[in-house]
């Protein structure tokens, strides 16, 4: 029998298009926010969190993102209702398909249009007892790619972050850099920041 | 082996920590060295950046310029935080602040908290060591730092004088020539948490010599010595006035 070689040659380009293709459709972090089931908590635009205490998640910093992912599944961070509602989800997600998330979480528009400069206890704590010094302006600005933006954030969710890395109730991540400046909030102090936080725009 | 899993680990950790090069900026992060516990670990030994810093000319104006970012959490007036929170950072010894610095950066002397704000990305490189160091070192130091319950404080003096003075001098002046922090006047609460570290070989960059001399000390030895030093009041050319601001931060 003899092959026609330029049959030949389109046929393996069409093999290997399909097999190129697969992992750009398992790596959709669209679709897989959605079918993963992840809407249902954060909201289909990842900004509408369904009940106070659940993070917002559109525009959060990539690698941050990822490593929380990783973290719950691997009960390395276990506060809140990680350990129980996140991580049966996080079970059916591999690591590429949380690299894939995050990505996409990144991709989405965040809370930045203008901040309302308010001079309120929160604002002035925030400058004061060092949270701006590594989540910037507003909590706007951290200063690595691995620390989370705060500013926008769900406020019963930022409060219940600050009491728990405080307690060292969570730990994983770098949280370290975090703990030992704590104490230098009271608790009253942490709601205050947390209202500051969650009503920036 | 030990080593080489270490460096490994470092390695993925600055991975995940920065992502690609191309998101950790332009300057290359410092190299690791050996840490305490290592095979062939030796306290301070040269290279890197510390040896660079040492031999550059410093820029006094730049040198406020990086301690801007230090100021965040150290004070514009360098007098850190009496509860231990921050050190005092007045009065130390430009090698001791060029050493602690250069390890920190180089992942030798974890401090996760500071670890951002020294990197080169931050501050700069070599030179912005040599250039911080020497602004520092214009710093007089704070005039009430942290005690201890001061209710120890015999028993601490004879600790202090039988233990201590051969590194850390008479009266905790330390010694800028071989690396030995002044320990006079820092915050009581900041010592202790260094030397439980040392003691207890977390702090990766510390002399083993000290973890040796301090292994036999009880929780009473070690608050009542720290207690003693950090009331030891330095020279008076060195101690600030009361409620002084740094006028290049006004």
């Amino acid at each position: 029998m003899i092959v026609n070689p330029i049959r030949h040659a389109a046929g393996l380009a069409l093999a290997f298009g399909l097999l190129a293709a697969a992992p750009a459709v398992a790596a959709d972090g669209k679709q897989l926010f959605a079918d993963k089931g992840c809407t249902a908590c954060h909201g289909e635009d990842a900004n509408t969190p369904l009940e106070p205490g659940y993070p917002r998640l559109a525009g959060q910093n990539a690698e941050y993102a990822f490593t929380q992912m990783k973290d719950i599944k691997a009960d390395k961070r276990t506060n809140g209702l990680t350990a129980e509602t996140m991580k049966p989800i996080l079970e059916e997600v591999t690591e590429e398909e949380m690299r894939a998330l995050a990505d996409y979480l990144a991709s989405l528009p965040r809370l930045t249009a203008a901040t309302v400069a308010q001079a309120t206890e929160g604002k002035k704590l925030y400058m004061t007892k060092t949270c701006v010094a590594c989540h910037g302006k507003d909590g706007l600005k951290p200063v690595l790619k691995t620390y989370p933006f705060i500013g926008g954030q769900d406020q019963k969710y930022v409060l219940t972050q600050m009491m728990d890395i405080k307690t060292s109730k969570r730990i994983n991540g770098l949280t370290n850099a975090m703990q030992p400046v704590m104490h230098l909030v009271a608790d009253s102090e942490i709601e205050a920041i947390a209202e500051f936080l969650a009503n920036v725009k | 082996m030990k080593t080489l899993i270490r460096a490994v680990a470092v390695a993925l950790v600055a991975t995940a920590a920065f992502g690609t090069a191309a998101d950790a900026g332009p300057r290359d992060k410092p190299a690791q060295g050996k840490s305490l516990g290592d095979k062939d670990y030796s306290w301070n030994a040269n290279g890197g950046e510390k040896d660079e810093a040492l031999h550059l000319k410093p820029d006094l104006k730049n040198g406020r310029e990086v301690y801007e970012v230090c100021a965040a959490c150290h004070l514009p007036e360098g007098w850190g935080q009496t509860d231990g929170t921050f050190p005092q950072l007045a009065g130390q010894h430009n090698k001791v602040i060029i050493k602690q610095l250069a390890d920190i950066r180089a992942l030798n002397r974890d401090n996760p908290t500071m670890y951002p704000f020294a990197l080169p990305d931050q501050i700069g490189g070599p030179q912005a060591i040599a250039d911080v160091a020497a602004y520092i070192g214009t710093l007089k130091m704070n005039p009430e730092p942290g005690y201890g319950d001061g209710t120890d404080l015999e028993h601490g003096k004879k600790l202090y004088k039988e233990n201590c003075v051969r590194c850390h001098g008479e009266h905790g002046e330390g010694n800028n020539d071989k690396y030995y922090p002044r320990l006079e006047s820092q915050h009581y609460a900041y010592l202790l948490r260094q030397y439980q570290w040392i003691k207890e070989g977390k702090r990766r960059n510390a002399n083993p010599d000290m973890v040796k001399q301090i292994q036999t000390f009880t929780d009473r030895d070690t608050k009542a010595v720290l207690d003693y030093v950090s009331r030891i009041k330095p020279p008076a050319n060195l101690i600030g006035v009361k409620g002084w601001k740094n006028p290049d931060f006004q």
